[in-house]
């Protein structure tokens, strides 16, 4: 044998690689495997659905448009974009427990936050405290890189078109107005908090911004952000961080605070609550919607009736279809007795 | 002079021994150009100053690599660069380089092949001596030494030869494929005036001038004048030696150049080299541009909706980012639209189509079942890129010679007297050689054992059997050529060589033929037969006799011939008539070769009255004379008595029945084209079972009305009807094949309409033979096919004839055999055995097929499911061309994450097993209907690839839509859910789980994990924010539930219809698999053994075209000097009566022997 391969240096190698012959698993698929694999996937995803569609019903949602479209809304009288920090106030009522914790959202819609020139608006790297580049702001800014030749920081329109409208909620108890506690700590990524955005380590802070000017629909620099807490001000206010994680789709919400400390940790009682809002941010140029959102969540995050729903529908759909397919069996197994 | 010449059209001048004549060059750098084509072969295309533009130049010509460099340089734009430069620019660089380097690589290889030839040596007399050279130094006008057995290096005028008359013998097998000798001879003039000694003086003294045709591909013609001292010689193709013929027994010839390198007949006829392309491929580069323009038209489309966004918000651009001029914004988002769009079609594609047929290629390689141990020469695919195209090949077009048969004739069987000696059955390798020790003259060669004919010849107990020996050993044209004992023949028909060799061995031993006498060795004693006339063989007679004195003074004709002609001359009352019947049966069901030998005692008085007639009608005009002729010899054969039959095996190379059975059961049609005989032909269709025993040949005449009539189709099956009905009315459709020859192939290119209604009459028939064809022809015949049908052609072949065709055809195989083949340097593919083509075809080619549809299938869909979902988010992002995607994962997404299990697939994927292939042909037929790579397959592929990109965007949209998710949470949900698409796609189209496949699936999917992980870590945001800006998100996604049920919903509904169909196709074809797996188990071959159920008896004589070579033997010009010493004493008395014999066939009309 050993000769024999000496005599012929062209011999292929025998082995099963070559030869094509790699022990293999060949499914042989049949009607009796396949019929009843669509039943127990369908079955499974009705499942699924059925657990997240009642999830999802399980959590309280409350919505409240106050943009002030209609004469008589609360704040139409402030939707005129020239009047500035025109506070207007939104009466609303609750008739039972709303089970906490409760989340406080903004909502905005038409509002593309994904537009690619305006999301790419940004300088990471000055977002990331390099002092080079709050002297000189990345390309990517423009038209927000620079106000009457001074740097803007933090530069890019991202950053100028921040949300800027704040919310006070009170409990209104006997006609006396009692504060809900909105906590606004750690509701931004811990990334973004921690690595993504950072601080210039200098002290104060407000030296860092030497020669550098807001932006310009700012009204106070980014180091007076929260004049009530020091430690969360310049890139790191939450308010900031959240705004800055761009949204998905035109329609988006934002966190805006927590109720989750205080009185009304385990949520809000039934009765009459007031919503004063310091109106800001203009909307209804692009046709834009303001909203607040209070919320309880799930193991599943906010309320989602759509993924519950498309599970169910999914679901049936393939048990639909195995049974499409029991019948084009049957066609085929007995032929004769059609 | 020059002048009338011109005006004949002889413009092509050669004077001998005058090289700067010829050598009058206009040349610049290094491009020449001159009249006189030098001899050097050059196949290659690049020179190391051509090939850097000249590759790029080709690789640009691909509308893929134009449309890639596009898209780089688009990326390098920064105001449109939506993805960055380098994400493609890697990619084409390496398609560049590795298929120019595999271009380098193939030029290469060619060049060597080249200097192998060119460096083959050759005698070229130069100044009064011939001086050793190679092939590369020859000019035109240059006076060649040609030794015996040497290759002709260019298109000769044979001026002298060493044999009597200047005759001398080449082997023209590299030509047209036939293998017996050809003679030529040397023009008289030049003959007799340069026979003087020394022959390189006259020789170098030779001044004459030679005017002839331009170079032309017409290897049968040759017209030209040669002037030499104030005379004029016609020259015709009887003088000339063609380059690539190979010069036999003859020991020296000298010939005077003519045409060099590419104007050699042989050259002219070899066609250009082309790039061939696949089906799949043409079909798959449709679809490639059709994505493109489409892809082009979305952006357009997706720009317009830029522009009118931008104009709606430029009221408030304070807060988003537009430039205030939409249309401005709208050409910007074009631009930006078509890179991210460009993904769809990647060009990690063109690499891994090409790596996977360079895989193949391998495989076909590392298949031991196609390595010839004999040669140590293993299958080859010597271009990488036409695999699929084995697997859907529908016309194979065979040459004979060499491919199909192995040039040996056989002698196997006979019958005498009642008796059948010899058995077919058992292999010819395998025959006991019989004990012929007491014949000095044996040699060898007999694959006959018969021991009981021996002892009844030697011991004379059957003078029936002495009697058929005598007959063969006389009846016959062959030469002999005395070296040594035993003597050497040679004969223009190889079958007649194998019978006087059988009758040498078994103790008939024909010694030497002078014009009037043949002299044979019975049993050791010698006896002189005088030769009286020769009755020549022609195509329509189907027979020759010879007519002979004995030595004891009596007139006996022995004839031989086919059987049909031959029986109906014999005595009314002749024994053995049933079982010559039974016995020719027998010998037909082996696919033997069958003659029947007869014998008649001519009494004086009619051989007198003969002779007369016979001298008589030489005197007569030609035309006239040949029907007189005929008539005269038909009454000279009759009243013959039957001593015999013989049965010539005509060797098949190995498996070749089964090959061919086994194609068409696999549905391919199988075409012989050959340079040989029809005779030859039909015989080896039958014995190689591609046509069957009641197989009707539907030849010229009968298939011209067809041609002409004005419903063909409705004719055809007319006359197939009336002649067939009686048979079989519902095997009638494959019951035909067409016979055709090259002569009557010619009226094709008068009569292009013919073309097209041909091809309709072949389809139905079950095979077409054409004979006689140049190499021209065949490959006019592929081109034919290639015309009229959507069908993929395959030719092979083995020698130089066959170049053409294989260049010529979508694949061409090249056999290289024991010796190697011309025609493996320009095939695809290389094989040793033509059996070996059936793994190539049914488990290769097919495997190839299928792997590569489903390949290509498979990667549009993940390719274009991915990608499209930016034309659905460009509706909710303004236009913008905005990346659902993290750049990293498009950038991995076709090369990381979802290359391997495809590949695997690829590589790996077997339906069926090579057993089952073999067993069960029928399977291929799927390739030949395109049934993978139809447009309307692509077109559903596409249509998935759409609905998935739908279902990518709108489900997480519907998630998504109103909370608090971020844009990069769902971009990483729209990511998995891609990559879990793809991943349960592939999941769906394997069949085949082998442990890499399974590995690579696993890893894949762990790598999008990991590697998302990576590229949205701390550790790279820290060193580039702006290219990993990710950061975090995939931390946070994947270990959100809602993250997870979203991608998982995504992906089922992405794969539901694939699935569907899928399920619905394992629920309808379950019986039908059931039926291959069960059945496969039983053997096949059962078919083939039962099929004989009719068969008509085929009996056919083979000679060169036309009239036998009795001419030259009855002239005595090829009668050699060189016969036994003892001959020198032979008596010359009573040579009388015999000029007759040999005056009648002196001008026979003989074509181009």
């Amino acid at each position: 044998m050993v000769k024999e391969e000496e005599e012929s240096p062209n011999r292929p190698d025998n082995t099963a690689f070559t030869q094509q012959r790699l022990p293999a698993w060949q499914p042989m698929l049949s009607a009796g495997i396949v019929i009843p694999g669509f039943v127990v996937i369908g079955l499974v995803f009705i499942g699924i659905g059925v657990a997240l569609f009642v999830t999802s019903r399980s959590i309280t949602v409350l919505e409240i448009d106050y943009t002030g479209v209609d004469k008589d809304s609360p704040c139409f009288k402030c939707s005129d974009p020239d009047i500035k920090n025109c506070p207007c106030t939104v009466d609303f009522t609750i008739d039972t427990l709303f089970e906490g914790p409760l989340f406080l959202y903004y909502g905005l819609s038409n509002y593309f936050q994904n537009y690619r020139k305006y999301s790419a608006s940004k300088d990471l790297t000055q977002l990331s405290g390099d002092l080079a580049n709050f002297k000189a702001p990345s390309d990517d800014c423009y038209p927000y890189d620079y106000s009457a030749q001074k740097p803007i920081v933090p530069c890019g329109s991202i950053a100028n078109s921040m949300f800027n409208d704040t919310f006070k909620l009170f409990h209104m108890v006997k006609g006396t107005k009692n504060p809900v506690a909105l906590d606004g700590k750690g509701i931004a990524w811990w990334t973004d908090y921690n690595v993504k955005f950072r601080n210039p380590s200098v002290n104060p802070l407000k030296d860092a911004f030497n020669g550098t000017t807001k932006p310009p629909f700012w009204p106070k620099p980014a180091y007076e952000l929260d004049p009530t807490d020091p430690a969360n001000n310049g890139f790191i206010n939450q308010d900031f961080l959240v705004w800055m994680r761009a949204a998905a789709l035109p329609n988006f919400r934002k966190l805006y605070r927590r109720i989750s400390e205080g009185e009304y940790e385990k949520g809000l009682p039934a009765g009459n609550y007031s919503l004063e809002i310091a109106y800001n941010y203009p909307v209804l140029k692009f046709e834009g919607r303001k909203k607040v959102v209070f919320s309880n969540v799930s193991w599943m995050g906010g309320k989602n009736e759509f993924l519950g729903i498309a599970y169910l529908v999914i679901g049936s759909l393939c048990v639909v279809m195995s049974i499409v397919m029991l019948i084009v069996y049957a066609k085929f197994k007995f032929p004769e007795e059609d | 002079m020059a002048k009338e010449s011109f005006e004949s059209g002889l413009s092509w001048e050669v004077r001998a021994n005058s090289r700067h004549f010829h050598n009058q060059k206009k040349s610049l750098l290094c491009f020449g150009w001159g009249r006189y084509a030098d001899n050097v072969l050059r196949s290659y295309k690049y020179s190391p100053l051509t090939f850097l533009p000249l590759t790029l130049f080709e690789q640009f010509q691909r509308a893929a690599n134009l449309y890639f460099l596009l898209m780089v340089v688009m990326q390098c734009v920064p105001v449109i660069a939506s993805v960055p430069w380098y994400i493609s620019m890697i990619p084409l660089l390496l398609v560049l380089t590795v298929r120019g380097s595999k271009d380098l690589i193939n030029d290469m290889a060619r060049r060597r092949s080249d200097s192998q030839i060119n460096t083959r040596p050759c005698d070229i007399l130069i100044s009064q001596s011939f001086q050793s050279a190679q092939w590369k130094d020859l000019c035109v006008g240059d006076v060649l030494r040609i030794h015996r057995d040497q290759v002709i290096p260019a298109d000769l005028l044979l001026l002298y030869s060493s044999e009597p008359h200047s005759l001398c013998y080449v082997e023209t097998a590299d030509i047209d494929g036939e293998t017996n000798l050809k003679y030529r001879q040397a023009a008289g003039a030049t003959h007799s005036e340069l026979t003087a000694h020394p022959v390189e003086e006259t020789l170098a003294a030779f001044d004459g001038v030679v005017l002839c045709e331009e170079p032309n591909n017409r290897l049968y013609t040759f017209r030209g004048e040669l002037h030499w001292r104030g005379e004029c010689h016609l020259l015709e193709s009887e003088h000339i030696l063609l380059r690539g013929t190979v010069l036999r027994n003859t020991e020296v010839a000298y010939g005077l150049t003519i045409y060099t390198g590419t104007d050699t007949k042989i050259l002219k006829n070899s066609g250009k080299l082309r790039v061939k392309t696949t089906q799949t491929e043409k079909v798959f580069n449709f679809v490639v541009i059709g994505i493109v323009v489409t892809l082009l038209l979305a952006a357009l489309l997706l720009a317009i909706g830029s522009g009118v966004f931008s104009s709606r918000v430029t009221g408030h651009s304070n807060v988003l980012v537009a430039n205030g001029n939409p249309v401005y914004t709208g050409f910007l988002a074009y631009w930006s639209y078509i890179i991210l769009l460009s993904p769809a079609m990647p060009i990690a594609l063109y690499i891994s189509f090409e790596l996977i047929h360079t895989v193949h290629s391998y495989f076909i390689g590392w298949d031991i079942e196609m390595y010839w141990q004999q040669a140590d020469r293993p299958a080859q695919a010597r271009n990488t890129s036409l695999n699929e195209e084995l697997g859907q090949v529908e016309y194979l077009l065979s040459d004979k010679t060499g491919t199909l048969t192995q040039n040996r004739l056989l002698f196997r069987q006979c019958f005498v007297a009642g008796q059948i000696y010899g058995d077919a059955s058992v292999r010819a390798e395998d025959v006991e050689p019989m004990d012929l020790s007491w014949n000095p003259y044996s040699c060898g060669g007999l694959y006959m054992s018969a021991p009981s004919l021996v002892e009844k010849l030697r011991f004379e107990q059957c003078p029936l059997s002495r009697q058929f020996l005598t007959a063969l050993s006389l009846c016959h044209t062959v030469m002999t050529e005395w070296k040594e004992v035993p003597p050497v023949y040679q004969s223009a028909s190889p079958d007649e060589e194998t019978l006087v060799g059988a009758a040498r061995e078994l103790g008939w031993v024909f010694l030497s033929r002078t014009r009037d006498f043949v002299k044979v060795s019975e049993l050791g004693v010698t006896r002189q037969y005088q030769l009286l006339a020769l009755l020549d063989f022609t195509s329509k007679r189907r027979c020759m006799s010879v007519l002979v004195r004995e030595p004891e003074g009596g007139l006996k004709l022995y004839c031989k011939g086919a059987d049909i002609v031959i029986l109906e001359r014999l005595q009314k009352d002749s024994p053995y008539q049933e079982w010559t019947e039974r016995a020719l049966e027998l010998f037909s069901q082996a696919c033997l070769r069958t003659l029947c030998v007869a014998v008649r005692s001519v009494p004086e008085a009619l051989w007198m009255q003969w002779s007369k007639t016979l001298a008589r009608s030489a005197a007569m005009a030609t035309c006239d004379r040949d029907a007189v002729l005929e008539k005269l010899y038909d009454e000279m054969e009759q009243e013959m008595q039957l001593l015999g039959v013989t049965a010539i095996e005509d060797r098949l190379q190995e498996g070749v029945p089964e090959t061919i059975a086994l194609l068409r059961q696999a549905g391919l049609k199988v075409w012989v084209l050959t340079g040989d005989k029809k005779e030859t032909a039909v015989n080896i269709a039958y014995s190689c079972k591609l046509l069957d025993p009641d197989t009707r040949l539907l030849e010229w005449q009968e298939l011209r009305q067809i041609l002409q009539a004005p419903d063909p189709g409705a004719n055809f099956f007319k006359s197939r009807q009336m002649e067939l009905w009686a048979v079989d009315t519902n095997t009638a459709g494959a019951k035909t094949a067409v016979v055709l020859t090259g002569p009557e192939l010619a009226e094709f290119d008068q009569r292009p309409e013919w073309g097209s209604t041909f091809m309709s009459v072949a389809e139905q028939c079950q095979s077409v033979l054409c004979c006689r064809v140049t190499p021209g022809q065949k490959a006019d015949i592929v081109t034919l096919v290639r015309k009229h049908t959507s069908s993929v052609t395959m030719a092979i072949g083995d020698g130089a004839n066959d170049v053409n065709m294989i260049k010529t055809a979508h694949v061409g195989v090249g056999l290289a055999g024991v010796e190697g083949g011309q025609a493996v340097q320009s095939a695809d593919f290389a094989l040793s055995q033509f059996r070996f083509l059936q793994r190539l075809l049914l488990i290769h080619g097919r495997w190839s097929y299928k792997r590569i549809s489903i390949f290509l299938r498979y990667f549009l869909f993940k390719t274009c499911s991915f990608a499209l979902v930016h034309i659905w988010f460009g509706f909710f992002n303004g236009f913008s061309a905005q990346t659902l995607y993290e750049i990293w994962f498009i950038a991995m997404y076709t090369v990381l994450y979802t290359a391997s299990p495809i590949m695997c697939l690829a590589f790996f994927e077997q339906d069926v097993t090579a057993e089952i292939s073999l067993k069960w042909p029928e399977v291929y037929k799927s390739g030949q209907r395109q049934e993978l790579s139809s447009p309307l397959v692509i077109c559903l592929t596409l249509l998935h690839a759409v609905y998935s990109s739908f279902v990518l965007f709108f489900i997480p949209l519907g998630v998504f839509h109103n909370t608090a998710f971020d844009y990069q949470t769902m971009s990483v949900t729209v990511s998995m859910a891609a990559t879990f698409t793809a991943t349960i796609e592939i999941m769906l189209v394997t069949r085949y789980w082998t442990k890499i496949s399974v590995a690579s699936l696993g890893v894949s999917v762990v790598l999008y994990f990991i590697v998302s992980r990576i590229t949205q870590s701390r550790f790279l945001f820290e060193r580039s924010p702006k290219d990993y800006f990710f950061i975090g998100t995939s931390d946070k996604a994947f270990i959100d539930p809602v993250v997870w049920l979203t991608a998982l919903l995504t992906a089922w509904t992405a794969v539901l219809p694939s699935f569907t169909a899928h399920a619905l196709s394992v629920i309808q074809t379950a019986h039908d698999k059931h039926k291959v797996h069960s059945v496969s188990l039983q053997p096949t071959q059962l078919k083939t053994n039962f099929r004989r159920a009719t068969s008509l008896r085929r009996s056919s004589y083979a000679l060169s075209q036309g009239a036998g070579p009795g001419r030259l033997i009855s002239s005595g010009t090829c009668i050699r000097s060189t016969a036994p010493p003892v001959d020198e004493k032979m008596t010359c008395s009573n040579n009388l009566p015999l000029s007759q014999g040999q005056t009648h066939t002196k001008d026979y009309n003989s074509t181009s022997m």
